[in-house]
């Protein structure tokens, strides 16, 4: 599902700073993965990549059998239309629309705007009696739910997140960590990025990332973990 | 210190980023404060350079005009005014001959034949010391010029005449004179000639002379009929008056004081400044208002962005004090760029009425000066506007726990306003139609300043626009109806009242020019009903195959006791078609002798002219006036062949003609007037025009960085920019559409404003209707409507470039 080849990210000229070195990294359908480094350790550079947001300096990207790095700028807007779908740390959900429409703009940006109802996403990430509320109606957990939500109409394959727990308490980040697991049972890669190697203990895998390096791959080293044994 | 010299560094990085928008919105300023200074200044520099003319050529205190056909010995008034018990409060006196003639001033080019008058004064000492002659270039008459065929032509008849600076003309007996040059003075700064209320610069010539010259010119040696006093600054003016005049009617001739105020050229110099600044005053006042409202809401949103600043400036304990400091310093850079900015549109604006007013109004002394004492107070209003603006922001979120304001971010990050009101009602469409609408709903203060501030600029334009409508549309009614059926009729006024079997009148319809003829008998009349107005009703046969006034009601066939009426006359005087108006008419008593007569018409209808003072009635009321047979004026239309030109030359050598002037003569003066007042206008209104659409670039572009992250996280959903620009230009057309439905409301009104009350009371004498033409209504929509909503296109490049990992990378 996304495959990364020889990935580098250089930023600015003269001396460059290296984000991202030479990494390799294959997710499947189904994957629930956390991607895990300290800050600075290229993480949210690696996401924004797999998003179609930005570039990379060499290697090649391909995304559900699409080679990103030599799509047209029309190309990537429908890539991030049909195929990928965010979920942002400081959740991003549009304060002029409530609940309901922000899962319903989900929807309507992936061109599907008539097969879902935003009610019933709703109520799958347990929101299912707030569909009117306006975004400063909300707490902090439940907009990243509509976030989620709304990242779920897409409908698209790809789900990335990147430090979606990053401004929530610990019971809310698990719920939020639970519901994104939910989504890769379902079938969908999922890719989570944090730095709390916490949360990486529920992952099927984790990819560790140090100065842009990818220094491990594969399961928690103590063993997947239940959401229950989590805390932090 | 050092904290200072910080927060001073990090305001200059402010100013940096923020420099496009601070010059527009010092622009808006600019030209808010700027408009306001330069459209209220004409009256102040009118005012000055009146007064300074009047200065400049001494015009008289007192003037003793001898009854007509009177004269005495020159010298004798003179003396009269030297023997007065007060004859030290008298400063200088001028004697002088002024003598109706007719002036033929034709060129190779065109006819000019007019009704003028000689004024001959002692020119020993290059001109008269009271009322004196100014040439612009050249030299005036000398005391060698004195009895010779040499004059000054009046300034204001050549330059509307074209004529050349020196030439030579003829005037009544035939007498060829040279002029060497052209002169103003100032009872011709504006010409009314009697019996007329309309504009009359080039249709009257003044002819200035030595006394002798003129003397010989009118046959009458050694005389002179005018005198002209100055007084002493602390003379008692009025017993001066009154002794000089009780002197010369010693002399046993009758003799009419005229002071300086009722100067009929004085008066209407001073009158005419008071109309005018009533007009621009409104005009001037709300496009200042609407700038500062525009200026004012866009500070407050720039300021606004940095709430989230404020907020942790708060958390770490910075003094509110010192957390205005940046927004204010960017307040302080516009309010003194707008200020500059102000000084120069004002002056431009200015040069502009300037430009206009020169050769509207022909002085000798043009004072126009930058207006300090105008501009200070807007300034002021301009230069305080912005730190109230980019001060309110910090006021408000200073108030509030530092927690809240990092929290809550810029405005445009809030939910809430009117929001909730609507989220039951969906519009149809998806979440991309419903954005636009939710964004103004939910900042619900913000968006009605906006259409408030780009209201107040269309309310101005519509005002403006249509009130140069209802000018050309008053003045096209009267061309129409003044053309009738013969576009090229002309009135010839005759030397008095005469039969119309007189041989100098019969001539008329012999000439070989003329082909049809209408001898009208014009008389003024009064007419009483809720107001008193003074009417000039021509009197003629309304069935006459040459012209009739066209009518908007009523009928022609009028009897020999019906009225026909201007419109806004029968408003005024409270009647309509057939009620019975009121009227004091003259009724002939002798050849030339009328006495006045009250009698009741009947207002049989009223014609389309928006002249007031025009009535007509039916020769069958000859008889009641006992002016049976009689005429003093004619209508003659050209034989084809001929054009006025030769009707003019062939008529002027009949002594019982006095003028020969095309009909529309007068109404193409006021067309000239108009043109160039509608070019003052149409320029102010560009300035307005670039006033609207900097408010709205303005207002777009802060947006857009209002919504930077909203748009950030659209194109990581794919959202293409196209649709993004879309949503922003729906946003702004509801926007555009509610500033231009309330700024039509606005204009509306302050048409109806300029028309029935300020037009009405400033220019009694002209009939005005509301007008809007198409092309303004099609300015105004297009520019309110499309302007504003096409503004956001301007950000598409920034949207296009946007850095969607950097916009979305900011944590809130
Ligand atoms: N737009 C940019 N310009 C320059 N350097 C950048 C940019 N974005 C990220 N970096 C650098 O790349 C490195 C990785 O950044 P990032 O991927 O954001 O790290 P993480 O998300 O793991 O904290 C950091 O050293 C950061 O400073
Ligand atoms: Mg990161």
């Amino acid at each position: 599902m996304i495959e990364l080849l020889n990935v580098s990210k250089r930023f600015g000229d003269g001396v460059p700073i290296v984000a991202l070195a030479d990494v390799d990294l294959k997710v499947e359908g189904g994957e629930f993965v956390v991607v895990l480094g300290p800050s600075g350790s290229g993480k949210t550079t690696l996401l924004n990549m797999v998003g179609a947001l930005d570039n990379p300096t060499e290697g090649s990207i391909v995304v559900d059998g699409f080679d990103i790095s030599k799509a047209s700028r029309k190309e990537l807007f429908e890539f991030r239309r049909k195929t990928v779908s965010f979920i942002f740390q400081s959740f991003n959900i549009f304060p002029g629309l409530t609940a309901a429409e922000n899962v319903q703009f989900g929807a309507d940006a992936a061109g599907r705007g008539d097969e879902v109802d935003p009610a019933v996403i709703l109520d799958a990430v347990g929101l299912g009696d707030r569909l009117d509320q306006f975004p400063h109606e909300l707490s902090g957990g439940e907009q990243q739910r509509v976030a989620i939500a709304r990242a779920l109409a897409t409908g698209n394959p790809v789900m990335l997140a990147d430090e979606p727990t990053g401004e929530l308490d610990f019971t809310t980040g698990v719920q939020i960590l639970e519901l994104l697991q939910k989504q890769a049972a379902e079938g969908r890669a999922v890719l989570v990025v944090t730095h709390n190697r916490e949360i990486s203990r529920i992952a099927d895998r984790v990819v560790e990332l140090s100065s842009g390096h990818i220094i491990s791959d594969g399961p928690p080293a103590e063993g997947k973990a239940s959401l229950d044994e989590l805390h932090w | 210190m050092k904290d200072w010299y910080l927060i001073l560094r990090w305001s200059w990085r402010d100013l940096r980023k923020y420099w496009v928008k601070v010059i527009a919105i010092a622009l808006v300023i600019g030209i808010g404060t700027g408009a306001y200074a330069g459209l209220t200044s004409t009256a102040n520099w009118r005012r000055d350079s009146n007064e300074a003319s009047m200065e400049l050529l001494n015009m008289y205190d007192v003037r003793f005009e001898l009854a007509t056909d009177s004269s005495v010995a020159a010298g004798e008034l003179a003396a009269a005014a030297a023997g007065i018990e007060h004859a030290a409060w008298v400063d200088d006196t001028v004697e002088r001959l002024i003598r109706p003639t007719q002036v033929d001033a034709s060129t190779a080019g065109e006819t000019v034949l007019v009704p003028g008058e000689i004024v001959g004064v002692d020119i020993i000492d290059g001109g008269p010391a009271v009322n004196g002659w100014y040439t612009e270039t050249g030299s005036g008459l000398t005391a060698a010029d004195a009895g010779e065929p040499v004059v000054l032509l009046e300034e204001g008849f050549a330059f509307h005449n074209d004529l050349p600076k020196a030439g030579t003309i003829t005037v009544s007996g035939g007498v060829e004179l040279e002029y060497v040059n052209t002169a103003m003075t100032p009872e011709f700064f504006i010409v009314v000639p009697e019996n007329t209320t309309s504009f009359a610069q080039g249709t009257y010539a003044g002819v200035f002379t030595s006394l002798e010259t003129a003397q010989d010119l009118t046959g009458l040696e050694g005389a002179v009929n005018d005198l002209i006093v100055t007084v002493a600054d602390d003379a008692d003016r009025d017993v001066v008056a009154t002794e000089i005049k009780n002197a010369i009617t010693e002399l046993g001739v009758g003799v009419n004081t005229i002071v300086r105020e009722d100067d009929p050229s004085y008066r209407l110099l001073f009158e005419d400044v008071e109309n005018d600044q009533e007009f621009f005053n409104i005009f001037a006042l709300l496009i200042f208002v609407g700038a500062v409202m525009g200026a004012f809401n866009l500070i407050t949103r720039l300021s606004e962005a940095q709430r989230r600043e404020i907020g942790i400036a708060m958390a770490i304990g910075v003094s509110p004090r010192k957390i205005a400091i940046r927004p204010l310093l960017v307040g302080a850079q516009i309010a003194l760029l707008g200020v500059v900015f102000g000084v120069a549109v004002g002056v431009l604006i200015g040069s502009l009425m300037r430009s206009v007013m020169d050769t509207l109004l022909l002085l000798p002394v043009w004072l126009t000066d930058f207006q300090w004492s105008l501009f200070f107070w807007v300034a002021v209003v301009g230069f305080i506007v912005p730190f109230l603006a980019a001060a309110y922001p910090v006021w408000r979120a200073v108030r509030v726990k530092p927690i809240e304001a990092i929290r809550t971010g810029h405005l445009a990050a809030r939910g809430g306003g009117l929001a909730p009101l609507i989220k039951r009602f969906r519009l149809p469409g998806d979440t991309f139609a419903q954005l636009p609408f939710r964004n103004l709903l939910r900042a619900p203060r913000r968006a009605i300043l906006t259409a408030l501030g780009i209201a107040a600029i269309m309310a101005v334009l519509v005002g403006f626009l249509g009130a140069i409508d209802s000018f050309v549309g008053a003045l096209d009614r009267g061309t129409t109806m003044v053309e009738g059926n013969s576009p090229d009729r002309m009135v010839v006024s005759l030397e008095g009242v005469l039969p119309v079997d007189h041989p100098g009148v019969t001539a008329i319809a012999e000439a070989e020019s003329v082909d049809g003829t209408v001898p009208v008998l014009q008389l003024g009349a009064r007419a009483e009903g809720d107001e008193e107005l003074l009417l000039l009703v021509e009197v003629l046969d309304l069935d006459n195959e040459l012209w009739q006034p066209a009518l908007a009601a009523g009928s022609l066939d009028v009897g020999d006791n019906g009225v026909i009426l201007a419109e806004v006359a029968a408003d005024d005087l409270g009647v309509d078609v057939g009620d019975s108006v009121r009227v004091i008419v003259p009724v002939r008593s002798g050849e030339n002798t009328f006495r006045f007569v009250e009698t009741d018409l009947n207002v049989a209808g009223l014609h389309e002219s928006p002249i007031r003072f025009n009535a007509y009635m039916d020769d069958a009321a000859l008889t009641p006036l006992g002016a049976e047979g009689v005429a003093n004026v004619v209508y003659a239309n050209p034989a084809s062949g001929f054009d006025s030109g030769d009707v003019q030359r062939e008529l002027f050598g009949l002594d019982t003609v006095g003028s020969v002037q095309k009909a529309t003569a007068a109404s193409d003066d006021l067309d000239d007037l108009m043109a160039q007042f509608v070019g003052i206008l149409q320029a102010v209104a560009f300035f307005v025009l670039l006033l609207a659409v900097l408010m709205a670039f303005n207002s777009a572009s802060i947006s857009f960085e209002e919504r930077q992250r909203e748009h950030a996280t659209m194109f990581a959903y794919g959202v293409r920019v196209r649709k993004a620009l879309r949503m922003a230009v729906v946003e702004n057309l509801t926007i555009g559409i509610v500033a231009t439905l309330i700024g039509f409301g606005g204009g509306l009104w302050m048409l109806w404003w300029v028309v029935n009350v300020t037009a009405a009371e400033t220019m009694p004498d002209i009939g005005l209707v509301m007008e809007l033409s198409p092309t303004t209504l099609f300015t105004v929509v297009v520019l309110g409507i499309a302007a504003v909503a096409l503004a956001p296109l301007f950000t598409a490049r920034r949207m296009r470039r946007m850095d969607l990992p950097g916009t979305l990378r900011v944590m809130e």
